[in-house]
């Protein structure tokens, strides 16, 4: 007897679960082979190498333990590097976010040409990173950039965009600031449009100011749609590669060194795959705990509000 | 007619034959004539016809195919770390270079086998040395043609200054100052990543130093290292006499800010001498000549070269090493120094370009057999390529100012002991 001549709700011989159940894994597990050879798989394998010696000038791969974390926390380049990605990531989430909110504010109002505008919101987001990252590198070349050309044209003082420590860094911020506060405008913009209107008119009629409407009612209930900005933000931070490499390689002296710079230098310039999997696996991690701060911090809040 | 009479049976039998002669004829066809693959190096608009020169003319005489892929420096190099991390044998034959030979020990067959003591003796010594993997003696690479850097200079503008190729540290300093201003700078340098690391390196040769003491453990920061990196970072934050930009200069934009007529001086590798006479590259042809590098208390630079490598787990490995062996043979590298001024690896062949050489050319070529003959690498120590990456940052972190060049090099140092301690550089 076929699974499909079963009555429904019946069992397989031998199975837990309902024939509806198998058949759905059944159609799934294609899809699912695929995600476990690529995606799991591989980072199973990327874990257990952390664990190991593995790099293409030693004949052997041999276990470490921690040896390859205990490196990456005692290398002077990568204290470097934390400091570097917590600030890049605190600046452009709050910019991002900020900057994010405000315009969605602007463009979901009537004004003349919002439609334009809400289309041209589209385009940074759909540009490749590193075309962004080479854009980006020009518009600051210090000697033929754009951005100098005008400062010089105005007649204000040029900046060292890429070869000054903290230049380069805000340069990096500007470009991602620049790719990704769009795609914030575009989820706000849907958020606001889904808002339930009365409570807004009802504050409007009550005489309300702008800013308190917008601060005690249309953020609040927007808090679903900012803790999912801010979650895609944070883990998105945490990956960007493309636009630092082309901007700066991670330079000057690793002022731009991100996470994910300092995992690709370890693992194709010094072909040290075991201590770049402990740094990615470092990122992953820190990633993590601020996505567990994100989501954790108000229930905490509320949980102690409620025992109190 | 026939289709009239064409059975089912026949139509499906016919079917079969044409799917299966279609399928085995190629294969068939195969089996008579091997074919290769190679990654090979890249880099401007030119280079691409010699290899493709040099593929058809080899596949003219063995009747090998070459089946080659090309990539510039970099690229290259990640993509042959990725290959080698996966040992794939995608490729048989692979473009290198003597800077990361020892990341890629493991993965290329020693070409001892191939190359007898006296074929090795007509390529220069110091090219062939530092290919050689310290531990085992496997020679990892040959070397196709042999990197070492000439001064390039405006002869235009020092004669109208009425000054000279610098021959010293104090001379570039002071030639590079009466020629910066008005946009224009007497001098570049790169100053990230593995550039900045080859340019701090001839500097502590200059100074008198070395990466290493007789024990192998690290000396770069010892008084001639702390000099050279002061000297370097001084060129351009204390005299601007570079572009600030250097900081995040590698070799193409050091070499574009000579040919574009920006900067008047730079040190570059021979194939600059070819690039800089094109006018399809170089907005400063006919207005430069070379000069040696600038010394301090020795006159040492880098000798070093590109090469070539043979996969270890190629299943071709004869017709693979056949072709590296045409690649390095004197009439490849003949073709190779007449198009692109690459200068020879084999000591036969350098004589005959230097003897057949007349004027600038000729002045050209002594300053850089003289470079080669004094020329010397970094160790190639157990961990060092984890080391290089360390100075990178250490190096730049010192040009921007970031970190004094005693106390960047003093805990590159620290570091790159535990660093070569750790991957067994001294069991």
């Amino acid at each position: 007897m076929t699974a499909a001549a079963q009555p429904a709700g019946r069992r397989w011989r031998g199975s837990p679960l309902a024939p509806s159940w198998q058949k759905g894994y059944l159609f799934a597990s294609p899809a699912l082979i695929v995600m476990i050879a690529i995606l799991i798989y591989p980072l199973i394998y990327s874990f257990v190498m952390s664990f190991y010696r593995w790099d293409l000038s030693s004949p052997s791969q041999y276990f470490v333990g921690l040896s390859n974390y205990r490196d990456t926390f005692n290398s002077l380049g990568f204290k470097q590097t934390l400091r570097v990605q917590l600030i890049f990531s605190a600046v452009t989430i709050v910019v991002e976010v900020a900057a994010g909110m405000g315009v969605a504010v602007l463009v979901n109002g009537r004004l003349r040409g919002l439609k334009l505008a809400r289309t041209l919101l589209l385009v940074p987001p759909m540009i490749a990173p590193a075309v962004v990252g080479l854009n980006f590198r020009w518009l600051f070349n210090g000697q033929y950039g754009l951005v100098n050309g005008i400062l010089r044209f105005l007649g204000l003082p040029e900046a060292p965009w890429l070869s000054d420590p903290d230049w380069a860094l805000a340069s990096v911020m500007i470009a991602d600031i620049w790719q990704n506060t769009p795609l914030l405008v575009l989820l706000f913009l849907a958020g606001l449009q889904s808002l339930p209107q009365e409570p807004i008119e009802a504050a409007q009629v009550d005489g309300a100011s702008s800013w308190g409407i917008f601060w005690h009612i249309t953020l609040p209930l927007m808090r679903p749609i900012l803790m999912i900005a801010l979650m895609l933000r944070i883990i998105d931070t945490f990956r960007t590669f493309d636009v630092v490499w082309l901007m700066t390689q991670g330079g000057p002296g690793g002022a731009t060194s991100l996470i994910t710079v300092n995992a690709y230098q370890s693992a194709f310039q010094s072909a040290s795959f075991g201590h770049a999997s402990a740094v990615s696996y470092v990122a992953l991690a820190m990633s993590l705990l601020f996505l567990a701060l994100l989501y954790g911090a108000p229930w905490a809040a509320r949980k102690m509000r409620r025992n109190s | 007619m026939a289709f009239d009479r064409l059975s089912r049976r026949g139509f499906l039998g016919g079917s079969a034959a044409v799917l299966g002669a279609g399928t085995f004829a190629p294969r068939l066809a195969r089996a008579e004539t091997t074919e290769i693959r190679a990654l090979l190096i890249t880099g401007g608009p030119l280079y691409p016809k010699y290899w493709e020169k040099v593929v058809a003319d080899f596949t003219a005489k063995t009747g090998i195919k070459v089946k080659y892929d090309l990539l510039e420096f970099t690229p290259l190099t990640t993509k042959v770390v990725t290959l080698g991390a996966a040992r794939s044998n995608l490729y048989d034959v692979f473009s290198t270079h003597t800077a990361q030979i020892d990341s890629f020990f493991n993965y290329f067959a020693p070409l001892n086998e191939y190359f007898s003591e006296d074929e090795l003796k007509d390529f220069y010594q110091v090219g062939v040395d530092y290919l050689v993997n310290p531990k085992t003696k496997g020679l990892a690479a040959i070397p196709r043609n042999m990197d070492a850097r000439t001064q390039y200079y405006r002869s235009d503008v020092y004669a109208e200054h009425g000054l000279k190729a610098a021959v010293t540290w104090e001379d570039l300093v002071d030639v590079s100052q009466k020629l910066t201003g008005n946009g224009y700078y007497g001098l570049v340098v790169p100053g990230q990543g593995d550039p900045a690391q080859r340019t701090f390196s001839d500097l502590l040769w200059q100074a008198g130093g070395d990466w290493v003491d007789d024990a192998g453990k690290p000396s770069f920061n010892a008084a001639p290292g702390i000099e050279a990196l002061t000297y370097y970072r001084d060129l351009i934050q204390k005299w601007k006499v570079v572009p600030p930009d250097a900081v995040s200069y590698q070799w193409n934009e050091n070499s574009t800010q000579f040919s574009s007529g920006a900067v008047m001086d730079t040190f570059d590798w021979p194939g600059a001498f070819s690039t800089l006479s094109n006018p399809e590259t170089s907005k400063v042809v006919g207005k430069w000549s070379t000069a040696p590098y600038v010394r301090n208390r020795t006159a040492i630079s880098c000798a070093i070269s590109h090469a070539m490598a043979l996969n270890s787990m190629s299943k071709k490995k004869d017709a693979a090493v056949e072709f590296i062996k045409y690649t390095v043979s004197p009439e490849a590298q003949l073709l190779n120094f007449n198009d692109y001024s690459n200068f020879p690896s084999r000591l036969s062949v350098a004589k005959q370009v230097v003897s057949e050489a007349s004027g600038a050319k000729a002045e050209w070529l002594a300053q850089l057999e003289q470079t080669i003959a004094t020329g010397k690498e970094w160790p190639k120590l157990p961990g060092f390529s984890r080391v290089c990456t360390l100075m990178f940052s250490t190096i730049e972190r010192a040009l921007s100012n970031q970190q004094s060049p005693e106390d960047a090099l003093n805990q590159a140092s620290a570091e790159a002991l535990q660093i070569m301690t750790q991957a067994g550089a001294y069991n």
